[in-house]
């Protein structure tokens, strides 16, 4: 009736809920059972960026201050971030998704899916809710019998996701043509994946209250008038089943922002970090063997303003020296003002060159002691030797871990 | 609050090398000497491998049943750690 993909299910969502919460109750036994979160730093505002069930259970939501989540729990425990266990987790996660099928695809750090198409005769006629048994098993003997993994399986990546969602934590379901129709009358709108507050207001507008009109809106009026993008038939796609999100990101651009430790004006305060920032950019173009054209800086004031200012360069670049010589051109243009947040990204990628000689003596040796001071650093550990004018911005500075992608976690194990 | 104790010192560590189920941890501490503390591990809540520099260093979460410690072993300088502990009674929650 909805056009509803009839296909088998084959695609497995696996989420590690509360990873890393959960990765510290694994490590400390006093703490399993108990109302506890980490954070990146421990500060007197710092935030929540993972709260384990029996915290969530209380109320105490990921990105609360810690001053909210001790006014809910006089007790709450909260645990700096220790990246080396998170990595171990991670990678033992992988290696256990990769004895199922060679087509796994890590979304973030915690969090991934298993293509199983094209494997069903080495399943041995084994359902996918068997192997999801046998996967959480693994989970608790292989990684730790705290941990505890949702599971979802669909027809698509959507769909997977969502089963996963279902019934947390430990869940195990599966949502197919069969079931698809009681799942969507069980959810709110913006209880779908991808479907926030503005989305779901945008929808709204156009009466669509629930999953289900959701799924029974046209296609036409998704693409034309509510999303007006192909990005509606896309969701009409999606929320049927039909797989349309199967696809490689490029690499578009390579920066790093921070939120300034003591919003400030001083130039003595911002240059030094601004350099950090340059040399962490720098060392995340190294890694991915690319090089930039193009340089932006960007800059959100005490007043909730914002500036940025960006500029194509006619020659690449990637060593730290000339992003940073780039972006503080750049940065020096800025508006005055307290500082709130600041970022640096580059642009128009390219395949890095290095192994191409140079016809210029200079540029030659600008190479050699980037080369040099890399592998110093790879040895001996990251920022063993660094630019001089870094030196206060390392100390301000805290290396974070990150949550979107999974691109730089070696990079961030070498750092941390 | 965070309830671990910085310690940082090294420390006198029996291993146990298992080779019946070498899959889940092949060596692991199981009696450390802290100051005039003798403390029998009960279990092993993680351990995970990192690096300082090229060194290898794996790190041991154990527990004692009632508080938890943190033990790292040098794999080059072959040390062991205190590196901190969390006293089970201060978590209250």
């Amino acid at each position: 009736m909805y056009g509803i993909n009839t296909d088998k299910a084959l695609i497995m969502h696996i989420d590690l809920n509360s990873a890393f919460a959960t990765a510290e109750q694994q490590a400390h036994p006093s703490l399993r059972g108990k109302a506890m979160g980490v954070t990146n730093r421990i500060s007197k505002e710092c935030c929540v960026i993972a709260a384990s069930y029996e915290a969530k259970a209380l109320g105490i939501k990921v990105g609360m201050r810690r001053t909210e989540a001790m006014a809910i729990c006089p007790d709450f425990v909260l645990l700096e971030t220790d990246p080396p266990k998170y990595n171990d987790v991670y990678r033992k996660l992988i290696k256990i998704m990769k004895t199922y099928s060679p087509k796994i695809k890590m979304k973030s750090i915690d969090e991934g899916i298993i293509d199983f198409h094209g494997m069903e005769p080495l399943l041995n006629g084994r359902t996918l809710e068997d192997i999801g048994y046998e996967i959480k098993q693994r989970v608790k003997e292989e990684i730790g019998d705290w941990m505890k993994i949702n599971i979802g399986i669909g027809t698509n990546r959507f769909l997977a996701k969502e089963a996963a969602g279902w019934h947390k934590p430990d869940g195990l379901d599966k949502i197919d043509h069969t079931n698809i129709l009681k799942y969507y009358k069980e959810r709110k709108l913006t209880d779908l994946s991808g479907i926030a507050e503005r989305y779901g207001a945008r929808l709204n507008a156009y009466g669509i209250m629930t999953a289900m009109d959701f799924l029974k809106a046209p296609e036409y009026m998704l693409k034309k008038q509510v999303f007006k993008s192909i990005n509606g038939t896309y969701w009409y796609q999606r929320l049927r089943g039909f797989e349309i999100d199967d696809y490689e990101t490029s690499l578009g651009m390579v920066g790093r922002q921070w939120v300034v430790k003591d919003p400030s004006d001083k130039d003595d305060y911002l240059l030094p970090c601004l350099s950090f920032l340059c040399e962490t950019t720098g060392m995340k173009l190294r890694f991915r063997e690319v090089e930039a054209r193009g340089v932006a800086v960007w800059v959100t004031y005490q007043n909730g303003e914002y500036w940025h200012q960006r500029r194509m360069h006619k020659s690449t670049f990637y060593t730290n020296q000339e992003i940073y010589r780039r972006a503080l051109e750049l940065f020096n243009n800025r508006p005055h003002g307290i500082v709130r947040t600041m970022g640096i990204y580059t642009y128009m990628l390219t395949p890095s060159q290095v192994s191409q000689l140079s016809m210029f003596d200079d540029v030659t040796k600008v190479r050699n002691i980037t080369k040099a001071v890399d592998e110093i650093n790879d040895f001996y550990g990251t920022f063993t030797v660094y630019s001089g004018t870094s030196i206060d911005g390392k100390k301000i500075i805290k290396q974070k871990i990150p949550f979107g992608g999974t691109e730089y976690f070696d990079l961030l194990l070498k750092t941390s | 609050m965070d309830p671990t104790i910085p310690i940082n010192e090294i420390v006198d560590v029996v291993p146990i090398f298992r080779g019946r189920n070498p899959d889940l941890a092949l060596c692991m501490p199981w009696k450390m000497v802290y100051g005039i503390h003798e403390v029998e591990f009960k279990t092993l809540g993680m351990r995970h491998p990192t690096a300082k520099g090229k060194r290898m260093i794996h790190i041991f979460d154990m527990s004692d049943g009632i508080n938890d410690y943190r033990l790292e072993f040098d794999a080059e300088r072959l040390i062991w750690k205190l590196i901190s502990m969390v006293e089970g009674h201060s978590v209250r929650n």
